[in-house]
């Protein structure tokens, strides 16, 4: 008992403790996650850094694209486990 | 050389430094722009997923195949694994435990469940995995080919 107090008296601590609240907005960081994720792709893939203006938009465009197949892979699933696998099974 | 030959070299020592530090590796090939882009995009990564879902997440005893992918890195997942591991983990209490022996052998550690623990397990992972194609980069250089968008084809020239 002595433990869960501490648990809920202490201070959050950065990096030791989860974010609060990201149990309820986890699915928002798939956002910055499709960033982290093009950035670092990109920054790979991109024969020229010369012009970082291209990067930027290129690592942009890559975000975007990453983002919306993931909704569209979530709408699907959710077609597919709502409608079409009742009706079947 | 023609132009356009990609003249691939492998370069040991550059995938060495990457696979020590995300681009280290293009940092000694010359490419600090890209070095700098690499290191800011994987240990974002790596300790955004840290400070997503605490600490808890690099953990190569409790998650073990997770951390393989974390291990991508390099030695910064051991050492973090290393402070989770050796000042935050809860011991085990001896058995018929005093109260007293919680309020020192549990210094507050938070364990991280649920979604938080699963994306910041997912976010640390990727990040490893991310810093293995940039040490193959690093690794299989072909200088010609990063050079190729500044220097057009010259027509008539030797091929």
């Amino acid at each position: 008992m002595t433990t869960l107090a501490h648990a809920f008296t202490l201070a959050y601590r950065p990096f030791l403790d989860p974010i609060p609240g990201v149990a309820h907005w986890w699915w928002l960081t798939i956002i910055p996650l499709a960033f982290f994720i093009s950035m670092t792709y990109k920054a790979v893939r991109i024969n020229s850094l010369d012009n970082m203006r291209r990067y930027w938009r290129k690592v942009a465009v890559m975000t975007l694209q990453v983002i919306a197949l993931m909704l569209a892979l979530a709408a699907g699933l959710h077609i597919v486990v709502e409608f079409i696998a009742p009706a079947v099974g | 050389m023609a132009q356009g030959s990609t003249d691939e070299q492998l370069q040991p020592i550059a995938g060495l430094l990457g696979a020590f530090l995300p681009g280290l590796g293009h940092l000694w090939l010359g490419e600090k722009r890209r070095a700098i882009l690499i290191f800011l995009g994987v240990m974002g990564m790596f300790f955004g997923g840290v400070a997503i879902g605490g600490i808890d997440v690099i953990d190569r005893e409790e998650d073990f195949w997770w951390f393989v992918g974390q291990a991508g890195v390099g030695p910064t997942a051991f050492a973090v694994d290393r402070i989770h591991r050796s000042r935050l983990t809860s011991a085990d209490p001896p058995p018929n435990a005093d109260p007293a022996w919680f309020d020192t052998n549990t210094p507050g550690r938070v364990k991280s469940l649920g979604h938080p623990n699963e994306i910041g397990s997912l976010w640390a992972t990727l990040a490893g995995m991310l810093n293995a194609i940039c040490v193959i980069d690093a690794l299989i250089h072909a200088p010609a080919r990063r050079r190729e968008e500044l220097a057009p084809v010259e027509e008539g020239s030797a091929a």
